[in-house]
């Protein structure tokens, strides 16, 4: 680097002689010595270990970013690795055991509680990150984000994308029934109940097409999909002293409801899906259901499965059908950028640059991987390429209206406990109240496996 | 009358000294012990690396997991000892019980039809039936398949509209919930099993089959035996041994089952198809709770112990039987 000399300073030449530059030399030798102890260690090399998950746009466009970040910063190595969706937790509780955790990593926003009550995150310097205030940082998120990353005044995750569940219509089937896609739209419950009966079409006791599908492929979508059911209802997951209320007369009202459109309605076999890990929407993109419950789902993904509904357009996301008409809400949840509580602080400094560069463009974050939604309120949506995405509306008001998954250091056993509940229920006819109570009573014992540690 | 059966030792030490005379037959006393404790030293020094594999690799662990099944450890936090509680809550966990039931229902029936399917495919490639030959090199193919592939495979094909049901519409059998009912989810699990294994099975029952001498079955013809009767009186006592072999060797194998049940059920429904590697791994990197798989692991560990024991007693009299 050059330092200008300050003005006016001249360096007389007649003095400039043979001693004078011995003299300059070493001086100059002494000034870059003093110099080079800062220049050495903002150069010096810092490895970051960094882990996020697999996913056809996200990764690819984090990646991105840490590449460029690296360009801009030669010292910092950042080596980047990623794991299937569902692994990523299980890689991250064994690196914790083992010493092996990356300094930084992306956790899923239902995982945060497990990682705060082990004391593994750092908290976040929000100053670093651009932000004046916990205030500041809390009033610019959307606040299902905020309930899960910031505790006790602190905040313990930078978010990325945050977003909620819409129901997907197949529009062109709503129109070979009679039904107008925006007006018919259910609004409640028992409405979608009624449309997915209008939707069905069945040959003797074979559906050939379902009107409505609920996911029964995995415990976590099994969660998303009940979650709001049971809190539209006024339910809960437990009461005050952590106790399962889920076999409570909301809990039953919730299971009630999510068992209608196959019991009450005819209109779903709940046996009958090709939904699988990497695709759950396979039934309603093969258009063999015509309603269903998904993400925001990236064109890609439409084009990839049925080319025809992609180019004809015949789609439409809308949002959930509520106990109140209109009222409906989903779930939400999204993906923090964290760092490791064990993390060296010159490499938590580093992190925090490095995120604070990732979101740094929000736009585009979106472009690269719309039509998931920022956790950011402002600073992208202005945007005229962001405006302009069809539904996007949809998107953000399912976002905001949204709730979080129950956050509890045992989401995993009561996921996979509800799972095996709406099975028993769904799938062999089990009587409601008696699956709930049996289902409360394992939720509580992994309570207290949990409490006993 | 034979001679005692000298023992290990004493086999090494006659080997040792049959080595030395071949080495150099008029070795004198003091060279010769000084050759056998060389033979022995390089012996040692052979095995060493082996011994410390399998205490790094397979002891160390296995010592490990039962110290970790009397400690609580969430993976995060240090372990802390618990002394007998995850196995006095596996106790009063019904979950533990039904997987528990599963993996001894899953055994039983896949251990008992993979030996019928075997033995029947071998007696069939042995019949000298045209084409038993190539259709056994077919079977032997499902031998050869990942197993990840086999199991995404059959469970499409057990679909409600999936391929099997729709053969069986042809035959006039209804629509059969395969994997999505309680009562037909474990038996289409024992099918894909048997589907695998027995092929493998197959094999070392022909084996076997060939290995009998044709005498015998000429004899009992002499005497007047019909078919059923030199299988009843020649063939099966001469494969008893075998048989025994297949069945604690395939139960071994369905004791440890974890990818069939995992990729097409998921365990369900409900706990239909939850076996006890299953939980296993469910409790261990789904829950962080790594002691009480710890425990459930030594219980795993316990049924296969009992397999193997009576696998060995099972060797040393077929052993006893061949010596006499």
């Amino acid at each position: 680097m050059k330092t200008p000399l300050p003005s006016g300073h001249r360096v007389p030449s007649r003095q400039f002689g043979r001693r004078a530059a011995l003299r300059m030399a070493a001086g100059a030798s002494a000034g870059a010595a003093l110099a080079a102890t800062p220049l050495a260690q903002a150069a010096a090399p810092i490895d970051i270990s960094f882990w996020t998950f697999d996913n056809p746009q996200q990764r690819p466009w984090l990646q991105k970013r840490v590449q460029l970040y690296m360009a801009q910063h030669p010292n910092v190595r950042v080596s980047f690795q990623w794991f299937a969706f569902a692994d990523l937790g299980k890689k991250l509780s064994v690196g914790f055991a083992t010493g092996t955790a990356p300094d930084g990593f992306v956790s899923q926003d239902w995982f945060m509680p497990t990682w705060l009550s082990k004391n593994l995150l750092a908290p976040l310097d929000l100053q670093r990150l651009g932000y004046a205030s916990l205030d500041a940082f809390r009033s610019s998120l959307t606040p299902a984000f905020v309930a899960g990353a910031v505790q006790d005044g602190k905040a313990y995750g930078y978010p990325l994308w945050f977003y909620g569940y819409v129901n997907y219509l197949n529009t062109k089937q709503f129109h070979e029934v009679g039904l107008d896609p925006v007006k018919d739209a259910p609004q409640s419950w028992d409405q979608l109940g009624e449309v997915a009966k209008r939707l069905t079409i069945k040959k003797g006791n074979r559906f050939v097409r379902q009107g409505f599908k609920f996911a029964m492929h995995a415990a976590q979508w099994t969660m998303i999909q009940f979650n709001p059911i049971l809190l539209q209802c006024g339910g809960t997951w437990f009461d005050a002293t952590g106790k399962s209320t889920v076999n409570n007369a909301a809990g039953f009202k919730a299971m009630t409801i999510r068992a209608s459109i196959a019991r009450k309605y005819g209109a779903e076999d709940p046996a009958d899906s090709i939904a699988t890990n990497p695709i759950p929407q396979m039934d309603w993109l093969k258009e063999r259901c015509s309603m269903f419950f998904s993400h925001p789902l990236p064109m890609a993904t439409i084009e990839s499965q049925n080319p025809t509904m992609a180019a004809q357009r015949y789609f439409r996301p809308v949002q959930w059908p509520g106990v109140v008409p209109g009222k409906g809400f989903s779930t939400t949840y999204g993906f923090n950028l964290v760092i490791n509580m064990h993390a060296p602080k010159h490499k938590q400094e580093v992190l925090h640059d490095l995120y604070r560069f990732i979101m740094s463009d929000p736009v585009d974050c979106w472009k690269a991987t719309a039509p998931f939604p920022l956790a950011l309120k402002g600073g992208w949506l202005d945007d005229p390429a962001v405006k302009n995405y069809p539904f996007l509306h949809e998107f953000i008001r399912a976002r905001d209206t949204g709730v979080f998954l129950p956050r509890t250091v045992i989401f995993n056993e009561l996921a996979d406990t509800m799972h095996r509940t709406v099975q028993k229920i769904m799938l062999n006819n089990a009587d409601i109240q008696k699956s709930l109570d049996v289902a409360a009573a394992e939720i509580d014992r992994a309570t207290a496996q949990s409490k006993r540690g | 009358m034979q001679p005692p059966n000298p023992s290990v030792a004493d086999r090494t030490g006659i080997l040792a000294g049959r080595a030395a005379m071949i080495v150099r037959p008029a070795m004198p006393v003091r060279r010769r012990a000084h050759f056998r404790r060389r033979i022995q030293l390089w012996g040692a020094v052979f095995v060493t690396p082996t011994l410390l594999f399998f205490a790094v690799f397979k002891y160390g662990p296995m010592l490990w997991a039962m110290w970790l099944s009397l400690n609580a450890y969430d993976m995060m936090s240090a372990p802390h000892f618990i002394g007998l509680g995850n196995y006095r809550s596996l106790m009063a966990d019904p979950i533990f019980w039904h997987a528990l039931s599963n993996t001894l229902v899953y055994i039983a029936g896949s251990t008992t039809l993979i030996t019928l399917v075997a033995l029947g495919l071998a007696l069939a490639v042995n019949s000298a039936v045209p084409g038993a030959r190539q259709c056994m090199m077919l079977m032997y193919l499902t031998n050869l398949m990942p197993i990840i592939a086999v199991c995404l495979v059959w469970r499409f094909l057990f679909l409600p509209y999936g391929l099997v049901n729709e053969l069986l519409h042809l035959v006039g059998i209804g629509r059969i919930d395969w994997l999505t009912s309680t009562t037909m989810a474990m038996p289409a699990i024992i099918i894909v099993t048997v589907w695998r294994f027995a092929p493998y099975f197959m094999v070392v029952f022909l084996a076997s089959l060939l290995a009998i001498p044709a005498d015998y079955y000429e004899a009992a013809e002499l005497d007047g035996a019909g078919a059923v009767s030199r299988f009843r009186h020649v063939t099966l006592p001469l494969l008893a041994p075998m048989t025994f072999f297949v069945i604690v060797v395939s139960a071994l194998l369905c004791a440890r089952i974890f990818l069939m049940p995992y990729v097409m059920t998921g365990g369900g429904p409900g706990n239909a198809t939850r076996v006890l590697s299953m939980l296993i791994y469910e409790t261990g990197f789904s829950y962080l709770k790594m002691g009480r798989a710890a425990a459930i692991s030594v219980v795993l560990f316990g049924i296969m112990l009992v397999f193997t024991l009576a696998q060995m007693r099972l060797f040393l009299r077929a052993e006893q039987s061949v010596s006499r």
